[in-house]
């Protein structure tokens, strides 16, 4: 059977998606640098080589993300939204009606019908508050790697609230944090509440009566924001298995 | 031996300062004129209106119209009236990405960010304050009302109080005494134009003047057909519309004239893609979004942006041609058919979208916001319900003046895109 390849180019990652039918068979990640093109390829290359699969069964190459269009191989290009509703619409078969998803640099909420189709939609201005970037510093300050954050915010107190969600006040925030004496366990948890709220914040008023919110991108792996969000929506947040790969797979459905 | 003052080094450092943002903004304006000037549909005859936007400056104006000029704040004031004592009206604005940099310091962080380019660009301008006869300000948003305070505080510019005459605008449209006084504020605007220019209102010359406008309004309806069906692209139409206050409306209309028959030859856009642009207005060259719009495939067949299609209020009607018939015609159409955002009682603004006339032409509806836009901002949240029970999808975009979100709204309008096709 032919095969097709979903690329989602993004502000920190590359994600690539082998799929065939409708299954993903394969899937690789790469941090984001210099030379998109030939990373994306070597992705690729590296993909089929371990299924054991030839580059002339390759169907189709679709690609989204902010680096779509710097991949010279992709046959078709598809914008992030779409393709996450493609993707994670498919994934959850059929049930999702709110998605959040959080990229590197992006905060977005998609609404969609009982088909699938977007609804409405809504995206963070130039601003990397509550988005990967903004774990990520809070990591390096911390000195704690990410995938740690879910364990640790769980012992963490629960009424510690940061104010800033702003990446450059966020810092100086924690600083002060610290040298007061509050535990990064604490700390942890109350940067899980502030971005719950920064993302309650763009849902407004678009949970759905009935089905359910997904969440993905790379942060959902983080079992902490889940339980975040789930407090702050009061609604059950369904995180599906690797989510970062769910725009891959819906630019790789966009080929159908 | 001669000695000779060492420069001040604060004048020095500012001197330095105007001539690095000066040098940025000349590019710009280049680099824009240069983009328009390479395009596939660009033709001869839409040259005018590019060499009219590279020098909408006060001393190129007053050259190019022989006309003095009277500087003028938004869209309320009737522009009829100053051609019928044959002054050129000259709409201050600035759509310059560098030039707020100039007035940065002494104003609040977050505000209307055309205001503050504007500000900047009056800087770069020698001899700016007394290229103009006459300063006409209306009372619209809180910006526009403080802007004689911050052209002061910003750029060290005070206008003469003589020469400055401000519109009260009654922020009620819909209501008798509302409309009496507006009918006073236009009389009053009346008199001080007698004053400044030391003539008497002739109504022969204000039905003159009328004429001229309803002939530029009528060759500008033509154009607005040909983009209702999606002939004329938004680059085009915004630059042909931004012109209008830098040159005669005389010159204007000849040279749109000239190139309608460009547009009429076109071919058509398929269907899909076609959508109402609404919002905070948008100035050369800060023409980002209508790009990025263009290259996401949604095609703009209408707008009521005051700095495009709601520039023009459209020609008065006329069944009484004394002074006060004519003059109460005009206050009429210049705030019963004003949608600026700053009036109270502001519905018409969603009828104006749903309007059958024009709704028939697009699927969904574009709000773009400048960040510090305060009346628009929230006219973005109380127009999307009632746009979307018409069955319009709406899209609300806040940027600035900055190329660095480019990225960020593409991605929201190719999105909007496949929204629309759904």
């Amino acid at each position: 059977m032919d095969i097709k390849i979903g690329l989602d180019l993004g502000s920190t990652a590359i994600k690539m998606v082998v799929v065939e039918g409708d299954q993903i068979i394969g899937r690789r990640v790469a941090p984001t640098s210099p030379g998109q093109d030939a990373l994306a390829q070597k992705l690729i290359d590296g993909a089929l080589a371990e299924l054991g699969r030839k580059p002339a069964e390759i169907r189709g190459v679709a690609s989204t993300g902010y680096g779509k269009k710097l991949f010279t191989g992709a046959g078709m290009n598809i914008d992030e939204i779409s393709a996450n509703a493609l993707g994670l619409f498919r994934l959850s078969g059929g049930q999702a009606r709110t998605i959040i998803n959080i990229g590197g640099q992006d905060l977005k909420v998609l609404n969609l019908s009982e088909a699938g189709k977007i609804t409405d939609f809504r995206m963070n201005d130039k601003c990397a508050a509550g988005t990967g970037r903004f774990f990520e510093l809070v990591a390096r300050l911390l000195d704690t790697p990410l995938e740690r954050f879910g364990e640790l915010s769980r012992a963490g107190a629960p009424d510690l609230e940061l104010n800033n969600t702003c990446v450059v006040f966020a810092e100086s925030e924690i600083v002060s944090l610290l040298a007061r004496g509050e535990s990064r366990e604490t700390i942890i948890r109350g940067l899980h509440g502030s971005v719950a709220r920064r993302v309650a914040g763009m849902v407004h008023h678009q949970l759905p009566d009935d089905g359910a919110v997904y969440l993905d991108g790379g942060p959902a792996n983080n079992p902490g924001l889940k339980a975040a969000l789930e407090d702050e929506l009061m609604v059950e947040v369904k995180v599906l298995a690797e989510p970062q790969f769910t725009v891959a797979y819906g630019a790789a459905l966009a080929l159908s | 031996m001669t000695m000779t003052a060492s420069p001040n080094p604060a004048d020095s450092r500012r001197s330095r300062l105007l001539g690095k943002v000066g040098q940025k903004d000349q590019s710009l304006h280049q680099q824009q004129i240069d983009q328009l000037r390479s395009r596939a549909d660009f033709t001869p005859e839409l040259d005018y209106f590019l060499q009219v936007m590279e020098n909408p400056w006060p001393a190129a104006v007053s050259e190019r119209t022989g006309r003095p000029l009277a500087a003028i704040l938004c869209l309320q004031a009737p522009l009829e009236l100053f051609q019928a004592f044959g002054w050129q009206p000259f709409k201050i604005y600035s759509g310059s990405y560098v030039t707020g940099r100039l007035a940065a310091n002494d104003l609040p962080a977050i505000m209307c960010p055309m205001l503050r380019s504007a500000l900047g660009a009056m800087q770069l301008q020698s001899g700016f304050l007394s290229s103009f006869r006459a300063w006409v300000l209306p009372t619209t948003c809180d910006w526009v009302v403080k802007f004689t305070e911050m052209m002061k505080i910003s750029a060290g510019l005070a206008i003469e109080e003589t020469s400055l005459h401000r519109l009260e605008l009654p922020h009620l449209k819909d209501q008798d005494d509302s409309r009496e006084r507006w009918l006073e504020e236009i009389y009053k605007l009346k008199k001080f134009l007698e004053k400044m220019t030391g003539r008497v209102l002739k109504p022969g010359k204000l039905r003159e003047a009328l004429e001229t406008y309803q002939r530029a309004y009528a060759v500008l309806s033509r154009l607005t057909e040909l983009r209702r069906q999606g002939a004329v692209p938004a680059v085009w139409f915004t630059s042909i519309a931004n012109s209008f206050f830098y040159d005669t409306a005389e010159n204007w209309t000849a040279a749109v004239a000239r190139a309608l028959p460009a547009f009429e030859g076109r071919p058509r856009p398929g269907a899909g893609g076609r959508v109402f642009l609404a919002g905070s207005p948008i100035f050369f060259p800060n023409f980002k979004l209508l790009e990025l719009m263009e290259e996401a495939g949604l095609t703009v067949v209408a707008d009521d942006l005051c700095s495009s299609e709601r520039l023009f209020p459209g020609a008065v009607n006329i069944s009484d041609h004394s002074e006060f018939g004519l003059l109460s015609a005009l206050a009429e159409r210049y705030h019963q058919g004003c949608l600026c955002p700053t009036f109270a009682d502001n519905d018409r603004r969603v009828n104006n979208i749903i309007n059958p006339a024009k709704r028939e032409y697009f699927e969904g509806v574009v709000f773009q916001v400048l960040k510090g836009c305060h009346p628009y901002d929230l006219e973005s949240f109380s127009l999307a319900g009632p746009l979307q029970a018409e069955g319009l999808k709406f899209l609300r975009l806040e940027t600035d003046y900055t190329a660095e979100d480019s990225q960020n709204l593409l991605t929201r309008l190719e999105a909007y895109r496949h929204h629309l096709e759904a």
